[in-house]
């Protein structure tokens, strides 16, 4: 009995101990992915460069992973998912290898968003998911309310009121305004619409002087919500579920649309206004759209292992056939210009002519490449913005705080 | 390789046969705990002396200055108030909700096996879901929750439950209890099993009344369970993370201090700045479970 | 039998509390249950039913057929990332659990009814170690687990779980052998057993409510882990049901109905093992009772 015992405890040991030995697998090109890029066998079944070990995570969890495996002084895959918000932090700590070479003139002339993933005049990460933000409406509301569609904030506003005075919709206008980055980067859009920036070439803020587009679009939103345009409980919504409202047909407009939702949309299994789902440009005090983009890319870590085969894998996700496979199989819009236009014209792109001409304009949200203290940045700003929507700040302190938060992480 | 030491030769130090079992039983706990939690734990504590942030060059020695610096952020500081009230609230509602519990379910005879896994039921769902769920009960527009107490004529119209940080505190801190009462349940039903029966039919048969019965008996012999369940409510309350952060992001209101762990060393890359933060929670936690064990030990020298 | 009937309006009381008891913890999982089998158009409506008008299994379907849609596309079935995220969680928390067990129940003995040195300190600082945050070590316990090749393994994670998990269950153990009385033990020394089978003999079949509530204990907490998973466990050869799950959050659209289906499933195997355990659970401790 007691030596079982024994046995049992020491056996356990010994196989913790041994188990590890016998478990390595057998060497493929490790793939760090968010879900939506689960690429299905038919697309990997053209890729010839070996096997290929596709992992996802969650949004999220991706970055939790790839922070806890660089602090660690280890490669959480030989290629990873690099999102537009990351770029100066993982830029700035030196995590990821320089991928100029990978790409010739001519492709990076096509790739109108690699400047996004620019970090200290190196590129680190190339876009492969193309993602900016556009103006969607219901076509239904707008015809019955007999309003025109939108190209400036002030129309936007009219157009709202009108519908709204139509009791076509009770809260005409879709915006989060949680404490969430989908609030933020929404803010962000708004002031490209304003006509301005959010910071200067020395990252000075632009937002704090009422006269300023930041300030304007902050008071903008916060207008709308108390008049009524905007859902009160979009100040506990973030923005997938103030989409939801847009595709239950309760609000006119998705003000910071989604360039790859409209495929969501225009499904009538997911969307009840299906047939209704237009897009439109940006609308813009200057009358010329302005819009940023938020496109996905992918990334080669300093200490990954196979780095060849890595950067085999991302030219072999830039091909157009891949991309194209990557939106029709996935939903994943292309971030090459003539890709986009070839699905276009076969007929495969929901709204295409508008996406395309905005896609056109896509510029970042800062010139310079975002910078490390971005995430800290972003986060206060969901805060004070959030505060500022439940009346907890005016929308004089909540810029003043705003722009002491970006002082304090600029530091 | 075997763990059946043979009679050690430990110098003049001669252990008897019961100190020998006892380190040989003893073994695996020391192994695992020293290896997996204390060695890594001692490594965070060195680390939270310099300046780990991946995002500036170099990480030089700076003492306690990750920890000084803790002290006069407001932000950490707020976080550390909103944690205080998760942890008032839900503990006082796993206790006083579990002790209940397990006192109804002491006294069921018919069906108590099923009625155990009712109340284990919250505990199965994994926190992520858990948390999903809620959110959705929750939701402004389409949420259980509004539409139960609009149909009961409690509230006029749709609230938005997060807008209030009393309501939000409130509402994550029923989540969390939601789940982690059943832990309070099982601890203190076993512990209420140990009771012998004939304690209380002497107490009865002294015309004791069931209040008197639960002060006198129930509770005094209850009370190491009562300890380690209210300990371990407080602990997981302090640690409070996906509850928070699902139903309410980053927001200030609703942040308590683990988020604010997480978005100090994951998204802002201030690495030793969590880390120190990580050990300060570590530390207060410990301390207010030693405050319960400790009064709950010395109030029950029964003998 | 006749003083019961004496103690009507404690009878009612009894059974209302039952009925709270019951709706408090069965409430949001039956709504949960509710919403996975609501279609998706019909979640978002503005009339509240505590039973849907049209039920759907097509959550389900995703889960368990042969294709499944993401973002309005058919792609691959989720099935095999399921099944396989599915057996993962149940291995690691089956293995944690039984490990957990046979420590606590042998350690806390010791604890109790041994003298060896040392014994007081490590015990406290092993029930301590209860009050560290996870972020506190989990980098230096990643670089650890690379060392030792753990990262992926059953064995890593299984390992993790145990070191977190088995301060709870030899604390819970060691109240319970303390409450039990050394007598039983002696009056077997006196028989000449030796003190390791007088308890194995003795004791540890006394202790069954104990250890089962340290195996429910254990299993629960290891089936609901995330943070620990999410990195230690990053391809499916070993990532759980918990990773898994909010997978289904795509970019573009909160699958409401797909992830509560998927937590109504998860749900099961920690119901069945409560269910099959807790007949000696509640079997041993209404024995320990009667004694």
């Amino acid at each position: 009995m007691k030596r079982r015992h024994f046995l049992l405890s020491a056996s356990v040991l010994g196989l913790a101990v041994l188990a590890p030995s016998l478990t390595r697998a057998a060497e493929s090109l490790a793939v760090l992915l968010p879900p939506w890029v689960t690429l299905p066998k038919e697309m990997t079944d053209t890729y010839t460069g070996g096997g290929l070990d596709i992992q996802t995570l969650g949004w999220d969890e991706i970055r939790t992973k790839i922070v806890t495996s660089m602090l660690a002084n280890t490669a959480p895959a030989s290629v990873t998912e690099m999102d537009w918000s990351w770029v100066g932090q993982f830029g700035s700590a030196g995590w990821y290898d320089p991928l100029d070479a990978l790409l010739t003139d001519e492709l990076k002339a096509d790739l109108p968003t690699t400047s996004i993933f620019t970090y200290d005049g190196k590129l680190i990460g190339v876009p492969y998911n193309n993602d900016f933000r556009v103006l969607i409406y219901n076509a239904a509301h707008l015809t019955a309310a007999g309003v025109a569609v939108p190209k400036t904030p002030a129309e936007l506003l009219a157009a709202a009121r009108a519908v709204k005075a139509a009791k076509i919709a009770d809260y005409p206008i879709a915006l989060p305004l949680s404490a969430s980055e989908g609030a933020a980067t929404a803010w962000y859009l708004l002031t490209k619409a304003f006509g301005g920036d959010l910071f200067d070439a020395d990252f000075k803020p632009l937002f704090i002087d009422p006269a300023s587009a930041g300030y304007q679009a902050m008071a903008f939103e916060i207008a709308a919500l108390n008049e009524g345009l905007i859902d009160p409980a979009s100040t506990s919504l973030k923005d997938v579920e103030v989409q939801e409202l847009f595709k239950a047909g309760k609000a006119t407009f998705d003000v910071a649309g989604w360039a790859g939702n409209l495929a969501v949309y225009t499904d009538p299994a997911k969307s009840q206004v299906a047939a209704d789902v237009a897009a439109a440009l940006m609308p813009n005090v200057n009358g010329k759209s302005r819009t940023f983009g938020l496109p996905g890319a992918l990334g080669i870590p300093m200490n990954a292992e196979n780095k060849e085969q890595a950067a085999g894998f991302i030219q072999w996700m830039l091909e157009p056939a891949t991309m194209e496979a990557n939106y029709r199989l996935l939903g994943n819009l292309p971030t090459r210009l003539s890709v986009l236009k070839t699905v276009n014209e076969a007929g495969n792109l929901k709204q295409g002519d508008v996406l395309i001409a905005q896609a056109e304009v896509v510029e970042p949200l800062f010139a310079q490449g975002t910078p490390g203290w971005y995430p800290e940045f972003s986060g206060a700003v969901a805060t004070a913005l959030n505060a500022a929507a439940k009346g907890q700040l005016t929308v004089d302190e909540a810029v003043a705080q705003i722009a002491a938060a970006a002082a304090t992480a600029q530091e | 390789m075997t763990l059946r030491i043979r009679p050690p030769r430990l110098g003049r130090l001669r252990l008897g046969r019961d100190a020998r079992l006892g380190l040989a039983l003893a073994l695996p706990v020391a192994l695992i705990m020293g290896g997996l939690v204390f060695l890594p734990l001692l490594s965070t504590l060195f680390d939270s002396l310099f300046r780990v942030e991946p995002m500036k060059p170099g990480s030089p020695f700076v003492g306690v200055r990750n920890y000084t610096n803790l002290l006069k952020d407001s932000t950490v500081n707020a976080a550390w108030i909103t944690t205080a009230i998760y942890v008032a609230l839900a503990v006082f509602i796993e206790t006083v909700g579990g002790l209940a519990a397990a006192l109804l379910l002491n006294r069921i005879k018919i069906g108590r096996r099923w009625l155990l896994a009712i109340v284990v039921l919250p505990w199965c769902l994994p926190p992520v879901v858990n948390a999903i769920i809620w959110m959705w009960i929750y939701n402004p527009s389409y949420g259980l929750l509004n539409g139960l107490l609009l149909s009961a004529g409690i509230i006029d119209t749709p609230q938005v439950w997060f807008n209030n940080r009393e309501t939000g505190l409130l509402l994550v801190s029923v989540v969390h209890a939601w789940r982690m009462m059943p832990l309070t349940v099982i601890i203190l039903l076993a512990a209420l099993q140990s009771i012998p029966a004939e304690l209380y039919e002497a107490a009865r048969l002294d015309g004791a009344t069931g209040w008197q019965r639960l002060r006198k008996i129930t509770l005094p012999l209850i009370a190491p369970g009562l300890a380690i369940a209210l300990s371990q409510s407080t602990v997981f309350a302090v640690n409070l993370f996906d509850e928070a952060w699902i139903l309410n992001g980053a927001s200030l209101d609703t942040r308590s201090v683990i988020i604010q762990v997480y978005v100090l060393a994951f998204q802002n890359m201030k690495f030793s700045s969590g880390m120190a933060l990580s050990v300060l929670t570590m530390v207060i936690s410990l301390a207010v479970s030693m405050i319960y064990v400790l009064r709950v030990y010395r109030e029950t020298r029964f003998e | 039998m006749s003083r019961r009937f004496k103690h009507l309006p404690g009878q009612v009381g009894l059974c209302l509390g039952v009925a709270l008891l019951v709706l408090w913890s069965v409430g949001p999982v039956y709504w949960s249950f509710v919403t996975s089998i609501t279609p998706p158009n019909a979640l978002v409506s503005d009339n509240l039913h505590f039973w849907p008008q049209t039920t759907t299994w097509e959550h389900y379907a995703k889960l368990f057929g042969a294709t499944s849609t993401s973002q309005g596309n058919e792609v691959a079935s989720v099935w095999p990332q399921f099944s396989r995220a599915f057996a993962n969680s149940l291995i690691t928390s089956l293995a944690a659990t039984a490990l957990v067990v046979i420590i606590a129940a042998f350690g806390a003995w010791a604890f109790v009814r041994l003298e060896f040195p040392g014994r007081n300190v490590l015990f406290v600082l092993v029930v301590a170690t209860l009050a560290i945050p996870a972020y506190t070590v989990m980098i230096p316990l990643y670089r650890l687990m690379i060392s030792m090749g753990l990262i992926d393994t059953y064995t890593g994670v299984t390992l993790i779980y145990v070191s977190a998990f088995l301060p709870l269950a030899l604390w819970l153990m060691r109240s319970v052998y303390q409450a039990m009385p050394l007598s039983l033990e002696e009056a077997a020394w006196l028989d000449g057993a030796s003190k390791l089978r007088a308890f194995v003999q003795i004791v540890l079949p006394l202790a069954g409510p104990g250890l089962v509530a340290c195996g429910i204990l254990t299993f629960l907490s290891a089936w609901g882990q995330f943070m620990v998973p999410l990195v230690f466990s990053p391809t499916l050869a070993t990532k759980p049901l918990t990773v898994l799950i909010p997978e289904f959050v795509t970019r573009n659209y909160v699958d409401y109905g797909l992830m509560n289906a998927a937590g109504i499933i998860a749900i099961l195997p920690p119901m069945l093992l409560v269910l099959f355990l807790n007949r000696y659970l509640v079997s041993g401790l209404m024995a320990g009772a009667g004694k």
